[in-house]
């Protein structure tokens, strides 16, 4: 067990490490680093005062040279300015140089600083993934139970009108991309003109022009139902399909499986069969796929949140991508490997200790 | 209104001249104002040349309290000389003042000034500045300080520093610094500058939204980390890409005194690049006010209730060519694809009719010293036989622009003609970050430019020979030296006459195709008040208010 955890670790850091040179690589082609320079100097600059710019700020040097300075493993560059004072990786982030550390990287506990937020790249993440963390919440608190309960209703006598209906709305889910369920629930929901809100206005059901709010933005502050259903209902509807389905396959199996028949032949009533007997065995698949779903919602939370306008991760990588937001980005890749590998690995041990027939190592 | 303080008998002799012509028809109002508030001449004073009563200010007529919420970008702030969008400034509005305001009318208002005066020649400014202003660390405002912030401007060696540009008759071209004799600071409350050459737009440029006057201890940056400046509001919270939240500073004494400072608090709410976005917010209650509504949205915010405000400008998109890139070094090519293209139609298809016909030149009725030449005939049969005649009949051309709605719409409107004119070409549509990489570079592009108050202003900019902006690569001789010749004369009717001049070469050369005039549009809910939009994007939250 603790050397499969180990080699597990290893892939971690093996992969983070060449994901990592990758969007480090791709972000610091020359005319990616021109894009910087203007975003951060002003759009209209000459040429001259591009390349000045990109001398001044320490990215002429070698790429790998610079890619070791971040992961802190080279000392961080410093650089005498013609009439002012000392700059440097390691300077501009302390108020006196004297205080300043040779290196500074990821091993020191540094992730940089974010060129688009004007802000250290830790402190950035670690709000947006908090923000983040609440909508995955209660996308879980909606998806999975509705999902397994779906499932399994579905899945108890196959073939039957409740089996056939579920299914059908499971596909439907499933099959509509985050991007058209988001548009037409703001259309349906959340417009005062079309919609379902002006019959609400009209009834006196409502008070406010909307039913639900089209932009989540002010979830940041507060969450309420209002705000975040719309959010919340666009990317647990995508996912639930497919987890309602993987329930429903395994629960069939599991229905036709000898000890149910024993147990119906014992004169147990249905619902003893279902939930004392199927229930945990049908279980199992969904379990790794509902691990497995993470990684997705990392990618429906991307369109979700640029959408609804939620500043979290998603909405994060998407503005350090549109403005070649190196170290953020470098980050955010960090925090995929590390999301992705995790949930893979919890799922695996999850999995070992749901069916005790399979073996690790 | 109390802030004007010029006596009539300083009035410039130019701006007499100017109310001359209002009578006798040859000049309009709005001309007239800009022109002679350029020349120090107070809006009432202009007013009253006129025979007529200054406008009461509205916003004397404020109510107190209430926190706005304005959809608008937050972007990332720097230092304010460098600052390259409207909405950096904006923020700031509420700390950092500027020496004078260019008002919706057209004319200038002295705000941290008190009054200026130029001499005939417009080669020596001196400027008065405000008694009774203080910073709001307690310190008052003298005229060192606005000295300190001529020297700031002028420092061609910060990069991206826009103002250098605007400040070229008083820097030193050798060491790219103001001239040590340009600034004499007479008294704590007078400041001369001497010109190196006729400047009519120095007072004009100091309205521009880079020229936010900052405290002498500003060390460049960011302008939110410390936020010292003259005006009656302090930032609370600045995120970028999220919003900032601005409140009034009741620990300051503003010397505009009750005259504005309505809000409780300004929320800027930054909901992102796409309207839709917008609209759902607006819908749901979330803002109060838009920052600018574009294309199809101005019909759908209107039928959400909101209101739409309007400001005619001189803002355009300019259709160019770089001449530095073959075909287009070819005058002929260049005067063969913009004979091909109606202008109407572009209006009309690119820009939802919401704006006014241009003539390719790039100087708008607006402008004070505009020249009416005669009307532009499309003649796509002739531009075909043009590029026939010079052997490039098949050569396809390739017309580059960003992803953004009217920016593309009128791309295409434009391609779309030189398609039905006979003419090989293809359209190419860039993403934003991608695109401002090399806008002053393509062959063949678009480029949105905000308006200038004056004529001159956004030639010297744009179509002077080696100019940073010059995106079309234009080097024309006789066209420098008029333009030249042209900055250095007040008088209208001999402006007028060089500025004819050059807007025939500008035709003549077929330097761009410059469709259309936009008018510019925002929405805001009922109970907003004073809100209206502002020509060059300048949002005077110091002087909105909310009817409760």
């Amino acid at each position: 067990m603790l050397f499969f955890l180990l080699r597990r670790t290893g892939t971690l850091l093996l992969t983070a490490l060449c994901l990592t040179f990758i969007v480090f690589f791709l972000t610091n082609m020359e005319a990616r680093l021109e894009t910087l320079a203007k975003t951060q100097g002003s759009v209209r600059m000459t040429d001259a005062e591009v390349q000045g710019w990109i001398v001044r700020n320490g990215y002429d040097r070698p790429l790998v040279m610079r890619y070791g300075e971040w992961l802190g493993v080279v000392p961080g560059w410093t650089r005498e300015e013609a009439d002012g004072p000392l700059r440097g990786r390691c300077i501009d982030r302390v108020s006196d140089p004297a205080d300043a550390a040779t290196f500074c990287g990821l091993l020191q506990g540094y992730w940089g600083y974010s060129t688009r937020f004007n802000a250290p790249v830790g402190d950035v993440i670690a709000t947006r993934l908090a923000a983040t963390g609440m909508l995955m919440l209660w996308v879980m608190i909606v998806m999975v139970p509705s999902a397994l309960l779906v499932g399994v209703l579905a899945g108890m006598r196959e073939g039957s009108r409740t089996d056939r209906g579920l299914s059908t709305a499971a596909i439907v889910t499933t099959a509509t991309p985050e991007y058209v369920s988001g548009v037409v629930f703001v259309a349906f929901f959340a417009s005062s003109t079309v919609g379902l809100s002006p019959f609400l206005v009209n009834w006196g059901v409502i008070d406010g022009p909307v039913l639900f709010l089209g932009n989540a933005r002010s979830a940041i502050d507060q969450i309420t139902f209002w705000n975040f259903t719309l959010p919340v209902i666009t990317i647990a509807l995508y996912g639930m399909g497919y987890i309602a389905r993987m329930t429903r396959a395994s629960m069939t199996e599991v229905m036709t499986q000898q000890y149910i028949r024993t147990a119906r032949l014992k004169g147990a009533s249905f619902a003893a069969i279902v939930l004392k007997h199927a229930l945990r065995n049908a279980l199992i698949a969904p379990f790794t796929v509902i691990m497995l779903q993470f990684p997705w919602l990392l990618n429906g939370v991307v369109i979700v949140e640029v959408l609804f306008s939620y500043p979290g991760f998603g909405w994060t990588l998407v503005e350090a991508a549109g403005n070649n937001d190196i170290e953020l980005l470098l980050a955010c890749a960090v925090v995929a490997v590390i999301v992705v590998l995790t949930t893979q690995l919890i799922s695996d041990i999850g999995y070992v200790w749901l069916n005790p027939r399979i073996r690790i190592s | 209104m109390k802030l004007q303080t010029i006596p009539h008998d300083r009035i410039h002799p130019a701006a007499r001249m100017y109310a001359g012509e209002v009578a006798a028809g040859k000049l309009s109002r709005r001309e007239f104002l800009t022109r002679a508030t350029a020349l120090g001449v107070s809006a009432t004073a202009a007013y009253g040349l006129l025979g007529l009563t200054a406008p009461a200010a509205k916003a004397q007529t404020g109510t107190r309290g209430g926190t706005l919420r304005m959809q608008m970008d937050i972007r990332a702030q720097k230092d304010p000389r460098t600052w390259d969008w409207s909405e950096l400034a904006n923020v700031c509005r509420g700390w950092l003042e500027y020496l004078v305001e260019y008002q919706r009318d057209g004319s200038l208002v002295p705000r941290l000034l008190e009054s200026w005066e130029v001499n005939e020649d417009a080669t020596e400014y001196t400027l008065t500045i405000r008694q009774g202003v203080t910073w709001n660390n307690g310190e008052a405002f003298t005229a060192a300080d606005v000295a300190h912030n001529f020297e700031r401007w002028c420092d061609g060696t910060v990069e991206g520093n826009s103002m250098a540009g605007r400040m070229a008759a008083l820097t030193d071209p050798e060491t790219n610094q103001i001239r040590p004799d340009a600034i004499e600071v007479v008294d704590d409350h007078t400041l001369r500058l001497n010109l190196s050459q006729p400047d009519i737009a120095l007072i004009v440029n100091t309205a521009d939204y880079p020229a936010a006057v900052v405290h002498p201890s500003f060390p460049g940056g960011n302008p939110v980390d410390n936020p010292i400046g003259t005006g009656p509001y302090l930032p609370v919270r600045h995120e970028t890409g999220i919003g900032a939240r601005i409140e009034r500073n009741e620990d300051h004494d503003w010397w505009g005194g009750e005259d504005g400072a309505y809000l409780d608090a300004v929320e800027f709410v930054d909901l992102g690049t796409d309207p839709s976005a917008w609209l759902s917010a607006a819908e749901s209650g979330e803002i109060d006010i838009l920052y600018e509504t574009v294309g199809d949205f101005i019909d759908l915010f209107d039928a959400i209730g909101m209101v739409r405000t309007e400001a005619v400008t001189a803002a355009t998109i300019c259709v160019r060519y770089n001449q530095n890139n073959p075909p287009y070094d070819n005058a002929n090519v260049r005067r063969a694809l913009t004979m091909a293209v109606d202008n109407a139609v572009v209006l009309e298809l690119g820009y939802n009719d919401l704006g006014e016909v241009a003539e390719n030149h790039h100087v708008c009725p607006i402008h004070p010293e505009y020249a009416e030449l005669p009307p532009l005939e499309p003649d796509p049969e002739g531009a075909l036989a043009m590029l026939e005649a010079e052997g490039l009949a098949d050569q396809e051309f390739e017309l580059i622009s960003i992803d953004d709605s009217w920016q593309a719409a009128t791309c295409d409107a434009v391609a779309a003609q030189l398609r039905d004119a006979g003419i090989n070409i293809s359209r190419t549509i860039l993403p934003g970050a991608t695109y401002w990489n090399d806008w002053a570079n393509y062959p063949f592009s678009s480029t949105n430019w905000a308006m200038r108050p004056l004529g001159v202003q956004v030639l010297s900019l744009a179509y002077r020979s080696g100019e940073a902006w010059n995106e079309t690569a234009f080097a024309n001789e006789e066209f420098d030296s008029t333009l030249t010749q042209a900055m250095s004369i007040a008088d209208a009717d001999e402006r007028r006459d060089l500025m004819r001049r050059l807007q025939e070469i500008l035709q003549e050369e077929g330097v761009m195709i410059q469709p259309y005039w936009r008018s510019l549009f925002r929405h805001a809910r009922p109970n907003v008040q004073n809100a209206e939009m502002h020509p060059t994007f300048e949002v005077h939250y110091l002087r909105y208010w909310l009817e409760q």
